[in-house]
């Protein structure tokens, strides 16, 4: 019956066993942790908008008194370190993995870069003639529209709820950052998108860990 | 019941076949990370799977990664579906009540 000196599993349920502790110990290995991939965007978010809102608030003076480069400066200091965690993780993960996967994750990929140049592009234009806090509100609005429509694309493209649902909510608080006007829409985003992103983060974390029980 | 597929039914290639079968629909792995994922030496794993080719259940490519040649390895249609027969026999033996797909 063997075709080798490979035994056999000694009963049935060695053999379960032994299934599921290799299923999920492969999963594991094979996909970042939900934290890694989530987390840094929601610290970017949080705290590079907030001080965006303390030093540029609605109103005649700010909240706190920073530097004018300041909440910029650490937004994008903070958004370059999530894209290199993001990389570095998925890297570690799917390295060595090709295939469909591998596929939906270039193309994806070439989404956000592609579509990022051609939308500043054009918003780079415009921007010069609006007055500072006008400008400011169309570049981040349309840079949140842009990630939670890339976000609900990514939950379609791997049927993952979570990332959906986070991008429904981001394009949702947008809308309503949107309308509050320049300086609120900062807070908004910092405190529900950022939050938000956080949350989303625990969650995915929490239905990762669920299904890699064996 | 059905005899267990012999050549699923082995510690080794048992571990394999999983390990191959969490990989996400139509993927391959590189050689060098599933002998990492399955911490087997590169000669162990090269027999196991030469007998799994060999019984058509997974699918061996060599590529090249820039200069570098890859080996890549995938389950086959007909390996997923032995798999899951297996799983299904091993279950049936463990809960010997009649399930659903059973008629």
């Amino acid at each position: 019956m063997n075709l080798d000196d490979d035994p056999p599993p000694t009963d049935a349920a060695a053999a379960l066993r032994l299934i599921e502790d290799q299923q999920s110990a492969t999963a594991r290995r094979l996909n970042p942790d939900a934290r890694l991939l989530y987390w840094p965007w929601g610290v970017a978010w949080l705290v590079g908008f907030g001080l965006f809102f303390l030093r540029f608030t609605p109103g005649e003076r700010a909240l706190v008194d920073l530097p004018n480069w300041l909440p910029l400066t650490v937004l994008f200091v903070l958004l370059a370190v999530a894209g290199a965690i993001q990389a570095v993780a998925s890297k570690r993960a799917y390295g060595q993995v090709s295939g469909d996967s591998a596929r939906r994750g270039r193309w994806y990929g070439y989404a956000w870069a592609l579509g990022s140049v051609g939308v500043y592009a054009g918003l780079g234009r415009i921007s010069e003639h609006l007055p500072h806090d006008l400008a400011a509100l169309l570049w981040s609005a349309t840079a949140v529209g842009f990630t939670g429509a890339l976000e609900m694309a990514g939950g379609a493209i791997w049927l993952d709820r979570d990332l959906f649902r986070l991008g429904v909510w981001i394009s949702v608080i947008n809308l309503i950052g949107a309308i509050a006007g320049p300086g609120w829409h900062a807070l908004v985003v910092a405190v529900a998108g950022g939050g938000g992103i956080l949350v989303v983060g625990a969650l995915a974390r929490r239905r990762q860990r669920q299904r890699q029980q064996p | 019941m059905t005899e267990l597929d012999p050549v699923i039914h082995a510690q080794a290639r048992l571990r394999v076949v999983a390990s191959l079968s969490a990989l996400g629909d139509g993927d391959k792995i590189a050689f060098p990370r599933l002998q990492e994922l399955l911490a087997m030496t590169a000669g162990n794993l090269s027999v196991h799977l030469r007998k799994l080719e060999d019984a058509g259940y997974v699918e061996i490519s060599k590529t090249h990664r820039g200069r570098t040649p890859a080996t890549l390895v995938r389950l086959s249609r007909r390996g997923q579906l032995a798999f899951e027969e297996y799983t299904e026999a091993i279950r049936t033996l463990l809960d010997p009540t009649p399930s659903k797909e059973q008629s």
